[in-house]
């Protein structure tokens, strides 16, 4: 029996029973000074049938959870040997639990995504540029010049595309800033998928928020856009200590199980 | 599914696609049968040579853009990162290995190339 | 610059693009929840790190155990339940 995290909680009681989690075990909390560890009991069996359902329990979870406590969700599939290891992990990262508990208080994630023609933008910016023969000087033809003439056309437009690119995600964060209080901003994750931003926002404010999405939304022209959530803080704890291997962290027996590997 | 979450937007196929081709190329099995330990090990080394070269690429570019090197220097800069690339290429080909395959994750900063 | 392989246990994981898992989902909320839940949040364990001078370059994500459940159950043509092979 392996004790599976969902995550962290304000709150050191108990939560009588009310949520259910994976392999329809009800999720009860450990306590540990005055935050909790969400946490259910994983059987042997269900973890040799992980797959992306188990995913949505997770996240159903947190869900109940948001709506009565600030949460710092955990990592999918974060699972402890034993009861003792787990309290030396929350012993480990207390302060910094307990200060992203108190940040991101009364606060949740919504998530902005944006398409734009990346492709055709870098097909204009390519021809911009051989139209208008941005060449170096070249004194004496060699293979070596002509090397450095095609990575610097290159290079070229690889940053006239980026700066594009910076210039309006500039103008869409411009709608939300308002109703902000922290954002990741993940630039050009493809070529097509401008922006991947994560949003902290008050709840108070999530109405407003997403009266701000339906006026960009309404910007006219080939933009696509996606909103979501409202999320625990998945992109916004913020660890001060560094990663450090706990015993028994159940990792491997977790490969081992499904993989059945041998070295 | 019973969650309450709102995803809106116009075009879930669009966004499905698009994510579907950001996520990034994962590195290659790590894996302990010794007859495949050197393959491993030459794309680790590899990955980070071809870091190194990008590098030295992208700022040689910059310093071209800034008109800041004198006409030998160009050529002297374009014969040795001619050279790199080809070694490179050399190297890959040694290896059986292919340009995704030496994509790194970086994590928080994203994927090498 | 030093080259550090941090392994943690066993070091067969099977590797493998989620594109599958995205692919067979086609559920816009499903994706959104992956990108959180598969690599964001409280990230306590012991992946397998390769750190260049202290700093964190690469990781193996939990995307790695989904990728690779799917990809077993595609090579079996079988749901998976309780242990299996790792093909060769």
């Amino acid at each position: 029996m392996k004790i599976y995290i969902y995550g962290i909680i304000d709150f050191n009681d108990n939560l009588n029973n009310s949520i259910k989690g994976l392999g329809d075990r009800y999720v009860y909390n450990i306590p540990y000074q005055d935050i909790g560890v969400v946490v259910s009991n994983l059987p042997e069996q269900v973890l040799g049938k992980i797959d992306s359902d188990y995913v949505i329990e997770h996240e159903k979870v947190l869900e109940s959870l948001m709506e009565g406590f600030s949460v710092l969700p955990m990592r999918f599939l974060t699972v402890f040997d034993t009861k003792e290891n787990l309290i030396s992990m929350v012993r480990y990262y207390y302060n910094d639990f307990k200060n992203n508990l108190d940040r991101l208080y009364g606060k949740v994630e919504l998530g902005v995504k944006v398409i734009w023609p990346g492709e055709s933008i870098r097909e204009n910016i390519i021809n911009l540029y051989a139209g208008n023969s941005q060449k170096i000087r070249i004194s004496g033809n060699s293979q070596a010049m002509d090397y450095v003439t095609d990575k610097f056309q290159e290079y070229k437009t690889d940053k006239a595309f980026e700066e594009e690119a910076n210039s309006r995600i500039k103008d869409i964060d411009r709608f939300f800033n308002n109703f902000v209080v922290e954002k990741r901003l993940e630039k050009l994750k493809s070529q097509n998928l401008l922006l991947n931003a994560s949003y902290l926002v008050e709840k108070e404010k999530q109405e407003d928020f997403k009266e701000a999405f339906e006026h960009l939304r309404n910007v006219p022209g080939n933009f696509k856009y996606l909103l979501s959530g409202p999320w625990p803080p998945y992109n916004f704890v913020l660890l001060s200590k560094k990663s450090h291997t706990f015993n028994n962290l159940d990792k491997t027996d977790i490969f081992d199980r499904i993989l059945n590997t041998k070295t | 599914m019973s969650l309450n979450k709102i995803v809106e937007t116009d075009s879930p196929a669009n966004f499905i696609e698009e994510m579907e081709k950001a996520q990034s190329i994962l590195p290659e099995k790590i894996d302990a049968n010794p007859k495949n330990v050197e393959k491993g090990l030459a794309k680790l080394v590899l990955t980070l040579v071809e870091l190194i070269r990008k590098l030295l690429e992208k700022q040689a570019m910059r310093r071209v853009d800034a008109n800041s090197l004198s006409d030998e220097e160009v050529e002297r800069i374009g014969e040795t990162l001619m050279k790199l690339e080809n070694k490179m290429k050399e190297l890959k080909g040694v290896f059986g290995l292919k340009d995704e395959e030496l994509n790194l994750n970086l994590g928080p900063l994203g994927d090498l190339m | 610059m030093s080259l550090i392989v941090q392994a943690h246990g066993h070091l067969i994981i099977f590797v493998k693009k989620m594109n599958d898992v995205i692919a067979k989902s086609k559920d816009i909320t499903l994706l959104e929840i992956l990108d959180r839940a598969l690599e964001k949040g409280i990230v306590i364990s012991g992946d397998v790190v390769i750190s260049v001078a202290d700093v964190d370059l690469v990781y193996l994500g939990l995307k790695v155990l989904l990728s690779s459940v799917e990809t077993m159950e595609n090579l079996r043509g079988a749901p998976i339940e309780g242990a299996m092979q790792e093909p060769t």
